[in-house]
């Protein structure tokens, strides 16, 4: 789960693996504002499944990559 | 996960942020007033449920996603301290749950250049930059460490 300067710098450093899943990086800073953002709340309560996919629906990361299982 | 190990669990990332670093078993132990012991079989089950992530088979924490207990190659500048993150991601969560601007440092896994990022209300200032993600989110905790 890195930060890569362009797709031709994956493509690089995939070196002919198959591809994971790109986003743009602001997609990334909301991701991480809706994955986190209870992480230290004094009534934090562990995210069920639906939950954390919920997240991932919300956001457009959809597909078999972005299924949690 | 019951209500003790929630107690627990909260009480460790407490340390965690107070600390400026993962709490040893026994920072922990002595904070909620628990013995070593309990504390570690809490920590376990706490691993177990993926609420943190402990370094096997010693009873250290490894991870307190977002927070990293050892150095990595994503260190974030915030809320007066350094930290380091377990990734991309968590490197943006740090600034996410402290509620802090921030400045990421990471390099590019490609061709080492470095990759420097201002948070700024939890936005980056460069957006031409990428993410990726190698392993599908189905199998993101086979090895959370190589995730």
């Amino acid at each position: 789960m890195n930060l890569f300067r362009s797709e031709d710098h994956i493509e690089r450093w995939l070196a002919g693996r198959p591809p994971g899943g790109t986003i743009p990086v602001a997609k990334l800073a909301e991701l991480a504002e809706e994955w986190w953002g209870d992480r230290l709340a004094p009534d934090w309560r562990p995210h069920t499944f639906e939950q954390n996919q919920a997240i991932l629906d919300r956001l457009g990361l959809t597909g078999d990559f972005w299924r949690l299982g | 996960m019951d209500q003790p190990d929630i107690d627990l669990r909260n009480a460790t990332y407490g340390l965690f942020v107070d600390l400026g670093r993962a709490p040893t078993l026994e920072e922990t132990a002595a904070a909620v007033g628990a013995p070593a012991s309990k504390v570690e079989e809490g920590w376990r089950r706490l691993h177990e449920a993926h609420a943190l992530v402990l370094d096997l088979p010693q009873a250290a924490i490894r991870m307190a996603n977002p927070f990293s207990a050892v150095p990595t190659t994503f260190r974030v500048h915030a809320a007066d301290r350094a930290w380091y993150a377990n990734c991309a991601w968590d490197a943006f969560g740090i600034c996410v749950v402290l509620g802090a601007d921030g400045r990421i440092e990471t390099s590019c896994p490609d061709c080492g250049d470095a990759i420097n990022v201002e948070v700024r209300d939890m936005r980056p200032d460069d957006e031409s930059l990428l993410f990726h993600c190698l392993v599908p989110a189905a199998h993101w905790w086979d090895d959370i460490v190589f995730t």
